[in-house]
């Protein structure tokens, strides 16, 4: 069988299944709730948050590179590309913006214009450095550390 | 013109009051709210057939006093929405319009994960919705 050309965020989010915008906003603010009442420390919400991403990325990576079937990344821009349009298009229905990169290519900053995950948020002053979607770099950070075979 | 719109819990235990008038009169608008808020209970536990019935949202005129009129709004979790205005003559379908936008941005103020039900809505972008709304209600009316 030929192999298959890889298919762009958009058509892999229109064959996929979806769950309402409002509950999945409302759950991950419950979510994020109760790890401050849990353990009242910002510091400690944003770290355990980064974990929980983490434990979903590793597990999330093989779903994406079979629904999405995209090649190998040249390098990390093209990974930082396929991670904005792809992944976020596939999984939160909507793309990132990819800015800021720096002198040597290795940091850049993705940009979401509407979360989903901060739909009706506004943090109160006593949680100012709480890292609501830290979760999302979590997902990230495990993703890309089963890809990673030898640096 | 608005003068101040409220929002009242379940208890009768005061949610949100903003004013916009420039005198400082804010117990008296406190003293108004209050005032609406027994006229609401006595609609909502004795309907009689010439009020509106059981599942009605908008009360309507609660009560004209010399210089200002209320007009009520229940929602199904019995929380009071209570509007003060010194026009002198508003249409009933502006009112609705109104206390339908005002519904929806509370609804959103609420869905805030960290708004605690039962207290006081601290959300900033809450406040200027509201205020954007009856700025367009005074600007609509005016026109």
């Amino acid at each position: 069988m030929a192999p298959l050309p890889p298919r762009s965020g958009d058509a892999v989010f229109a064959n996929i299944e979806r769950v309402n915008a409002e509950l999945f906003s409302l759950t991950y603010g419950a979510i994020v709730r109760q790890l401050l009442t849990d353990l009242e420390e910002v510091d400690e919400v944003n770290k355990q948050l980064d974990q929980m991403g983490y434990n979903i990325g590793v597990r999330l990576i093989d779903e994406f590179l079979a629904k999405s079937n995209v090649s190998r990344c040249a390098d990390f821009k093209e990974t930082a590309d396929v991670i904005a349009k792809v992944g976020f298009k596939m999984f939160l229905g909507v793309t990132a913006s990819v800015t800021n990169w720096d002198a040597d290519g290795m940091s850049c900053s993705l940009i979401l214009e509407d979360n989903p995950l901060v739909d009706f948020v506004e943090l109160p002053d006593t949680c100012q450095g709480l890292y609501y979607c830290n979760i999302l770099s979590g997902v990230i950070r495990g993703a890309l550390e089963m890809l990673c075979t030898s640096y | 013109m608005i003068v101040s719109v409220a929002v009242v819990g379940q208890q009768n235990n005061p949610l949100y009051l903003q004013s916009f008038t420039e005198a400082g009169d804010e117990l008296k608008l406190h003293h108004i709210v209050h005032c609406s808020l027994d006229v609401i209970d006595e609609r909502v536990n004795n309907p009689k057939k010439n009020w509106p019935t059981l599942n009605e949202t908008f009360l309507g005129l609660l009560y004209p006093s010399e210089n200002y009129k209320v007009y009520g709004y229940l929602t199904n979790t019995k929380v009071k929405f209570i509007l003060v205005t010194n026009e002198i003559d508003v249409k009933d379908a502006d009112m609705r319009n109104f206390f339908r936008r005002f519904h929806t941005a509370y609804v959103d103020a609420v869905s805030n994960p960290f708004h605690v039900p039962g207290k006081k809505i601290t959300s900033r972008s809450f406040a200027v919705r509201v205020s954007a709304i009856v700025k367009s209600f005074e600007s609509g009316s005016n026109a």
